[in-house]
């Protein structure tokens, strides 16, 4: 039984070389005052050290981020496949920045949900990621 | 909605709901010569052109030399860049501006294995020698003034390779002019941080460049700190000036360590590459309190005795961050708004970003854009034509004086510190920016800061105006640039002469390795010739150093 302190896990991370980290810097500040656990990874990961910390770290959610350019394009659907060869695919990807219209179709079939930016009210936020850990991780309504 | 809620909902806007400034100072309804108490004419303010040059560092300002007309530009490969260089110039732009790509910044070459899809990407890729002839091809460097936007340890590399092409070139270096950005310590919490460690040998090769600079390109600006970067990732129009000076007076004090007077290269360092945001009367105070806090402390701490170096040259790129990419044709009165600001602060060299800046690199349409938003401001409005023409303003006067006096209170405080590097490895400086980061991104969604477009005043896709903006390339066209990048830079190292490149890389090794006072340039001149990479000088320079060939650890040294 699930009681209401369980606390969401997150991993916070940007793949590759893109530097602009504003957007995660706000967002881990506004997951732990909403009472998540950050795990705080910021710029310049691989997919492969961001999938070992969240399988290390037994997290709930990765949130990727990316603003620079279309690079997301490899980084985030190379997560999603680590996540599944290492057999942790419930841990929900989701992903924000600077993600196109055009790919989104893509990224959703892959799981990644979320695509947040620069005028997404946070709390729109918490609540997507509570709700999808709720119902796809935690499987309690 | 009913017709009448709406109405009661529209009327709060009936009213100004600004109190304060965008660093919280107080603002009072209205301002009165009581404001001007304390505030001597000869000591603080004094004319333009007249120490401490907060009306500005000329006498006449613009009628005797406008603003440097700048747009940001690079893009692809060095050929893409030399075409949008020839393109401006034709339209009336005075100075070429060179934004590295991510890479460049990283310090690694476009074969490392984490480059893979940056090279070239969104900023122009300079690794070799053989770059600057590309990006060049055609444009006399002795007629126009380049600025490279290169911050971190790469910046050592890049002026070394613009200066031995220049040479080859027969240039005469007294002639040339720009500026590159070369300051690594604000890289720590801003953007490259890997290529700015460890920060005493990022800020000994930044030195180097600044000293080989004032010896043999004497209309050169060797370091334009990037207090940009610092206002964009937080810091307020204070803390962008203050942390600036304090990092600043890390590279003057080595300097006079060096054993150079003041006034020997004072000069020459004093231009600093800010923000423009749109808090108007606040970045023009920000812009006058700057000027004053720079030459009080030239000639207070460290007793500089020429005018020359106390006056600080200020060049703006409008804040990038103040942009939505809603409504993206808003961008242009923004801008505008914000280069308005730069005019009237008293500016030497600005760029207005582009309309689109939140998408892409500029369009040429919006490059043009921008560009104009110059040529209105310098050829029609008038705005130029008088010095400094708000002074003596009760609020624009105190407004200055109170910025003045908390940009000192910070410099004073991270003096106490021990510096600016040591207040950057505590963490102190990055978590005062994120601070007020936190702070001005909670203020815009309880809509206490509005953006027109973003938070209120929204619209549909469908309503906004149409306008072209940048796009990124499709994924397919980035991997391929990338890859052309990289097979050239493979193709340069099966056609040099390795042999000699070694020779070249081994000496600059061993004179990597005799410390603080040894100037690296000429050796890494020696290396470019020999047609050695940004990742392999800087690689030999890291290990005589004690720290890994590559900042990411993933290639080694393999020549």
């Amino acid at each position: 039984m699930e009681n209401s302190s369980r606390k969401v896990k997150i991993v916070v991370a940007m793949p590759g070389l893109d530097c602009h980290d504003r957007g995660i810097i706000y967002l881990s500040h506004v997951l732990r005052e909403a009472g998540m656990e950050v795990v705080y990874l910021g710029r310049f990961n691989t997919p492969e050290n961001i999938v070992n910390t969240a399988i290390e770290e037994d997290a709930d959610v990765i949130a990727l981020s990316y603003l620079n350019d279309h690079l997301y394009m490899i980084f985030f659907p190379r997560v999603v496949e680590l996540l599944k060869e290492r057999g942790a695919s419930d841990i929900c990807v989701m992903a924000g920045g600077r993600i196109i219209e055009e790919d989104r179709p893509k990224l959703k079939e892959l799981g990644i949900t979320g695509f947040f930016g620069q005028s997404t009210p946070t709390p729109v936020m918490v609540d997507h990621i509570v709700k999808r850990v709720k119902r796809e991780r935690w499987k309690v309504n | 909605m009913g017709s009448e809620e709406k109405i009661k909902s529209t009327r709060r806007f009936d009213v100004c709901p600004v109190t304060e400034t965008s660093a919280g100072i107080p603002l009072k309804d209205v301002y009165g010569p009581q404001d001007l108490e304390g505030i001597d004419y000869k000591d603080d303010v004094a004319d333009p052109g007249e120490y401490p040059f907060t009306r500005g560092i000329w006498s006449n300002m613009y009628r005797g030399k406008l603003w440097t007309r700048r747009v940001f530009t690079g893009l692809g490969s060095t050929a893409d860049t030399n075409e949008r260089y020839k393109y401006l110039l034709g339209k009336g732009a005075s100075g070429l501006y060179c934004f590295g790509d991510t890479i460049t910044h990283q310090g690694i070459d476009p074969d490392h294995p984490l480059a893979e899809g940056y090279a070239g990407v969104s900023g122009v890729s300079i690794v070799c020698l053989q770059d600057m002839y590309h990006l060049f091809d055609g444009i006399s460097l002795e007629d126009v003034s380049v600025s490279f936007n290169n911050p971190s340890m790469a910046a050592t590399v890049v002026y070394a390779a613009f200066v031995a092409y220049a040479e080859e070139m027969g240039y005469d270096l007294s002639k040339i002019s720009g500026s590159i950005l070369n300051e690594p310590i604000h890289l720590v919490y801003s953007m490259f941080e890997t290529n700015a460690k460890p920060l005493e040998l990022a800020a000994k090769l930044a030195t180097d460049v600044i000293e080989y600079s004032i010896k043999n390109t004497p209309r050169w600006h060797p370091i334009a700190p990037n207090a940009y970067d610092m206002h964009e990732k937080g810091a307020n129009a204070i803390q962008e000036m203050a942390f600036t000076i304090a990092i600043m007076e890390e590279y003057i004090q080595r300097m006079i360590k060096r054993g150079y007077n003041i006034d020997a290269f004072a000069p020459r360092v004093s231009v600093f590459g800010c923000a423009c945001d749109i808090d108007f009367f606040e970045e023009i105070c920000k812009f006058r309190a700057a000027r004053k806090v720079w030459a009080k402390l030239m000639k207070e701490k460290y007793g500089a005795k020429k005018a020359a170096s106390c006056r600080l040259y200020l060049s703006v790129h409008t804040s990038g961050n103040s942009l939505t990419v809603q409504q993206p044709v808003n961008n242009v009165a923004r801008v505008t708004l914000e280069s308005l600001a730069c005019v009237l602060g008293g500016l030497q060299s600005f760029d207005p970003a582009g309309y689109d800046e939140g998408y892409y690199i500029l369009t040429e349409h919006s490059a043009l854009t921008s560009l104009n938003i110059h040529n209105i401001l310098a050829y029609e409005s008038r705005v130029a034509s008088v010095a400094d023409p708000l002074a003596g303003s009760y609020f624009i006067e105190s407004l200055t004086e109170k910025m003045e006096q908390e940009m000192f209170k910070i410099i004073n405080k991270i003096d106490d510190m021990g510096g600016a590097i040591k207040a950057t490895e505590s963490g102190w400086i990055g978590s005062e920016m994120d601070h007020e980061l936190i702070k001005e991104q909670k203020e815009i969604e309880e809509k206490k800061r509005i953006i027109v477009g973003m938070n209120e005043f929204t619209v549909s896709k469908e309503e906004e105006v149409p306008i072209e903006v940048g796009r990124d390339r499709p994924l397919e066209e980035q991997m391929a640039t990338s890859k052309k990048r990289e097979d050239e830079i493979r193709k340069l190292r099966e056609t040099r002469d390795n042999k000699a490149v070694k020779n070249a890389l081994e000496d600059l090794r061993g004179q990597a390795a005799k410390g603080e006072g040894h100037n690296l340039i000429p050796a890494m001149m020696e290396s470019l010739r020999a047609k050695a990479t940004l990742g392999e000088i800087l690689g030999v320079i890291r290990e005589a150093n004690d720290t890994s060939y590559d900042p990411y650890e993933v290639i080694q040294y393999s020549l």
